[in-house]
């Protein structure tokens, strides 16, 4: 088991509400799914779920500022263009 | 007639000219040794250079300039060519035990030689894993692997870019897995790697409120030659779920009474001229309630200094008791 796997496991529970849904309701199935082994998944599984959400939320929140000022640049860019 | 009056107000301008001087000198002594400034955003670009005569130091959000427009460039060398800029990183995911990505290293190491910064910095965080953008600073596992990943991309990092990044602790919302609390692994992976450490005290603040944690035994705890570059800012409190309200590090409010003590504590202990930045990022008030701030800032280490002096001659004073 990598540490690598581990990282990319709890990116997802940051990123995806899908896949902390799924660990949620089943969490030795999926952290076996991703390759972690029996103390990884202890660690995963005592993690606070109330602040895990907290988090998530918050970077969720950060990605669609991103994504907005992505389209931003990209509207300039155009205007810029077409001027 | 005219003379003697001439005379006269020569010398009423040359006493307040002293007398200001004089002032001048005396706020500004705390410069000598510690420097107070702020980071650059484009909606305080105009509040900024206007107030450079109270700004010792800008900081400057390097990925927004990663792939800019000549002028946009050219504009960034010029501020730090009339003004003391540092260069602080956000994208590159030093904490982790995959290779920090060469692309990002060369874009940093193309800005520093193109700006000539006094420095530049990072986080202690991970922002990607297994593919997957998480989109912010995330707090990485707390193990060996990434103590070891991180000590490796941050030497990678000096390689490439030709000096060492300072490295700062994060705030975060939710205690990753992992075998160490959160100053053990920052602790451990500063010795590894031999970086500095930027210590950001609203995120010291707002992890030990978060996590239960004092945060003045926290701050105790590192070693005072670690205390170089300090981050100030504010937040706010969300709810959450189970009840207890959690401090979110926004950046978007007032840098709150407790972080200046802070300051005020890690400046009594620290051992070499410190910088401090105020960070920003959003629902900018006037410039000048930032200007506030940065002088409530530098009280606080005028205060620690004085703390500090203190100690020492009471120190110096029970040795004489002593001998």
């Amino acid at each position: 088991m990598s540490a690598q796997a581990l990282e990319g496991f709890l990116a997802r529970i940051y990123a995806d509400a899908g896949a902390r849904a799924k660990f949620r309701a089943n969490p030795r199935a999926e952290a076996q799914r991703a390759g972690l082994n029996e103390a990884e998944y202890a660690a995963m599984a005592r993690m606070d779920w109330t602040e895990l959400e907290l988090a998530a939320r918050s970077f969720a929140k950060k990605r669609a500022g991103k994504q907005k000022s992505w389209w931003k640049r990209v509207r300039e860019w155009m205007r810029r263009k077409s001027a | 007639m005219a003379d003697a009056e001439e005379g006269a107000e020569a010398a009423v301008s040359k006493a307040t000219f002293d007398q200001g001087l004089m002032r001048w000198r005396e706020e500004r002594k705390v410069t000598k040794r510690d420097r107070i400034g702020m980071g650059w955003r484009p909606e305080l670009a105009a509040g900024i250079v206007e107030n450079l005569d109270k700004i010792d130091v800008i900081e400057v959000i390097a990925d927004d300039f990663f792939g800019a427009r000549k002028s946009k460039l050219e504009g960034l060398r010029f501020l730090a060519e009339q003004a003391q800029v540092v260069l602080h990183g956000v994208g590159m995911g030093l904490a982790s035990a995959a290779l920090v990505e060469e692309r990002r290293l060369a874009q940093m190491a193309k800005l520093v030689e193109r700006v000539r910064p006094e420095g530049w910095s990072e986080h202690l965080a991970f922002v990607r894993g297994g593919g997957v953008e998480i989109g912010h600073l995330a707090a990485p596992p707390r193990t060996a692997a990434t103590v070891e990943g991180a000590a490796r991309n941050i030497r990678r990092a000096r390689e490439v870019v030709g000096t060492a990044p300072e490295v700062e602790n994060i705030a975060t919302l939710v205690e990753p897995p992992g075998d160490w609390p959160e100053w053990e692994w920052v602790h451990r992976t500063i010795a590894a790697s031999g970086a500095g450490l930027l210590l950001d005290l609203h995120n010291l603040y707002a992890n030990a409120m978060n996590h239960g944690y004092d945060a003045v035994a926290a701050l105790r705890a590192i070693p005072a030659e670690c205390f170089e570059t300090i981050h100030i800012a504010g937040g706010k409190l969300i709810p959450a779920t189970d009840g207890r309200d959690r401090l979110l590090d926004d950046h978007l409010h007032d840098v709150p009474d407790p972080v200046y003590a802070l300051l005020e504590a890690a400046t009594s202990r620290a051992m070499r001229p410190l910088t401090v930045i105020l960070e920003r990022d959003g629902r900018y008030p006037a410039m000048g309630e930032l200007l506030e701030q940065i002088a409530a800032a530098r009280a606080a280490v005028r205060r620690g200094r004085a703390r500090a002096e203190m100690l020492g001659e009471s120190t110096s004073r029970m040795g004489e008791v002593a001998a």
